[in-house]
């Protein structure tokens, strides 16, 4: 088996004349959080579909875990997108079921609990929740999985800073140290500390790849005042 | 709370320091046994794999030891946090008058004025 | 992991169409009991009360089993689009299931609510009709159906139905994964691939049907009633080139999600 759980080969992904992913090659080991940073439309999006299968490579390859995106590599990846995806006439109750009955990794206890320390009850529609609660729900299913790899596009997004701290809480609270997380967004100084390596994606292309501490050993400069600089327009 | 982190230095480093600081204060007294480092890490909002890595860095300096089994523990060895308060004194004290240089002071007046504020906090 | 998908399936449609099947139910019931189909006698007047509730009852009755129909339609052609090719696609399409189980469950499905949309209708109008000699009818009917088809009539007729409409629905579903590799306008291009695979399936069934033109004619033209055998070997036939274009219609759509899948 790989040491890696996520390497991506030679991979480049069109769309019409656009390359949105344009012939990256990338190793992720087992046991770290990794933060992937980009302005909008750098191609993260783009990225961690390409990993779910959600998109189909133009050229190159994907392993998770060595293996080629398939069945066997859904078992190990739990990914939180960037929209809503719940069915709004199902009750929290009947999402939570949906996850264990597919998902052999799926924590239920973890999940109740969860939901009871934000006050929800499973009983409750999903249609009557505003979208930041939705997200939150989103959370607690993907972060209730044991999984090997989760990805986790935008997780802060559009949410306020007490939600925010809400969410960084329950991704560190949940996290297993044999597991990866591959976090993208361009919120960095939120979300730095919690993070050991980075990638900086630039038009598709990785522009950077390394440790948090060594960028701050290296340049005597924090993640998002780099990336500021990185990034200027 | 998060931990406060400035953005000019690597972060293991930073827990370091809050960690010295809290053994040094008695937060952390001689002896004691510490939170695992998953809910030290979600307590400061860190990395846990950077949390591991500054606690095993103060295990090689002796003032955190891991008992096989049970965890990890403040050292009892209080030669040692003596020696670490002391060498805290010092950096705090060369920062505080490489500063007051910097605004132009003088030995007796940096003396002077100590003495001074020192008086006048005693009285709050 | 089918089942699984089956049940969850049938969960999310059956809220949409038990309500109406019981509904049309209500309404041709209660078209019995106040006979509506009665009123239109001459010594009726035109603005009689009972006569406006009358015609109030049977429009809600027709609307209902228009809205069955469309509701059938509609709702098979949604669950394949909204909750594989939608937002929805992104939870379907990273759970550990492999693309045909999703084309299976929702094909499925949709037949078995075809089928109970069928049977709803046919009930509700016995319910209306209310005649009282409904199971001598339905046992002469019997009879008769096997004196044309013979007993293998009973399986051959209904296989024949339902690998017709297996091979129409999967042909929608091809459609509306073929106009999923257009990167714009997916609707329009949905609805023309609809139209083409339409047309080569129709010439595709004539081509196959041209070395047997003439025991066909001959089979029209003889005046003798056709023995069962003889009808059954005909649908038979006629099953061909069903099942050829429902399979590769199948294998179309299972390509396009394994290998062509792009959720944008």
């Amino acid at each position: 088996m790989s040491n890696y759980i996520l390497e991506c080969k030679d991979l480049t992904k069109t769309f019409g004349r656009v390359k949105a992913i344009d012939n990256v090659t990338l190793s992720i080991p087992q046991g770290c959080i990794v933060g992937l940073l980009g302005p909008n439309a750098s191609g993260k999006t783009t990225l961690i579909k390409l990993c779910n299968e959600l998109l189909t490579p133009t050229s190159g390859e994907i392993y998770i875990a060595g293996l080629k995106p398939g069945v066997e590599t859904k078992k190990l990846v739990s990914y939180l997108p960037e929209r809503t995806y719940l069915n709004d006439w199902m009750k929290v109750a009947d999402i939570i079921n949906f996850f264990s009955d597919f998902y052999a990794d799926f924590n239920k206890e973890k999940a109740y609990d969860m939901l009871k320390r934000l006050n929800l009850n499973p009983g409750d529609r999903l249609k009557t929740m505003s979208k930041g609660t939705k997200e939150k729900i989103q959370l607690i299913l993907v972060m209730s999985r044991e999984a090997r790899l989760y990805l986790l596009d935008e997780p802060i997004g559009g949410v306020d800073p007490a939600a925010r701290d809400y969410i960084l809480q329950t991704i560190l609270g949940n996290y297993d140290q044999s597991a990866t997380i591959i976090i993208s967004t361009h919120l960095i100084s939120d979300i730095e500390t919690i993070l050991e390596h980075v990638i900086f994606l630039k038009e598709g292309r990785v522009v950077l790849y390394k440790t948090v501490d060594e960028i701050r050993e290296e340049s005597g400069k924090s993640v998002d005042s780099l990336f500021r600089e990185v990034f200027k327009c | 709370m998060p931990w406060e982190f400035r953005s000019d230095c690597p972060i293991y480093a930073q827990l370091i320091e809050k960690i010295e600081q809290k053994i040094c204060s008695g937060v952390y007294p001689p002896g004691t046994k510490l939170p695992p480092v998953r809910d030290l890490a979600q307590e400061a909002a860190v990395n846990p794999n950077t949390m591991q890595r500054a606690l095993a860095r103060l295990e090689d300096v002796g003032l955190l030891y891991t008992h096989r089994t049970s965890g990890r523990f403040v050292t009892e060895d209080t030669d040692l946090i003596r020696q670490l308060k002391n060498r805290l004194v010092q950096e705090h004290i060369r920062d505080f008058l490489e500063k007051m240089r910097q605004l132009g002071f003088g030995r007796e007046e940096i003396l002077a004025a100590i003495s001074r504020i020192m008086e006048e906090s005693k009285d709050e | 992991m089918l089942g699984k998908l089956l049940k969850y399936e049938f969960k999310a449609t059956a809220r949409l169409f038990l309500p109406l099947y019981l509904a049309l139910l209500a309404f041709a019931l209660i078209n019995r009991f106040i006979s509506p189909f009665k009123v239109f006698e001459p010594s009726t007047a035109l603005l009689d009360l009972q006569m406006l509730i009358s015609l109030l009852s049977i429009f809600i009755y027709f609307a209902l089993i228009v809205g069955v129909i469309a509701m059938t339609v509609i709702i098979m052609i949604r669950r394949f689009y909204t909750s594989l090719l939608g937002d929805e696609g992104y939870l379907m399409f990273t759970l550990p299931v492999k693309p045909w189980q999703h084309i299976v469950s929702k094909l499925i499905t949709a037949m078995a609510w075809t089928t109970l949309s069928f049977l709803v209708t046919v009930g509700s109008i016995v319910i209306i009709a209310g005649e009282p000699g409904l199971a001598v009818q339905l046992k002469e009917f019997i009879v008769a159906f096997q004196e044309i088809f013979g007993v293998a009539g009973y399986y051959i007729l209904p296989g024949y139905a339902l690998a017709a409409m297996a091979s129409n629905i999967l042909m929608i579903y091809a459609a509306i994964a073929l106009g999923h590799l257009f990167s714009k306008q997916k609707l329009i291009a949905t609805f023309a691939m609809y139209c083409v695979l339409y047309i080569v399936s129709q010439l595709l069934i004539i081509l196959i049907f041209v070395p047997f033109v003439l025991p066909f004619m001959r089979f029209l033209i003889n005046p003798a009633t056709p023995a069962p055998g003889q009808i059954n070997s005909l649908l038979l036939l006629f099953l061909l080139p069903i099942v050829i274009l429902g399979a590769g219609y199948f294998i179309l759509t299972n390509m396009i999600l394994k290998f062509k899948l792009n959720l944008e």
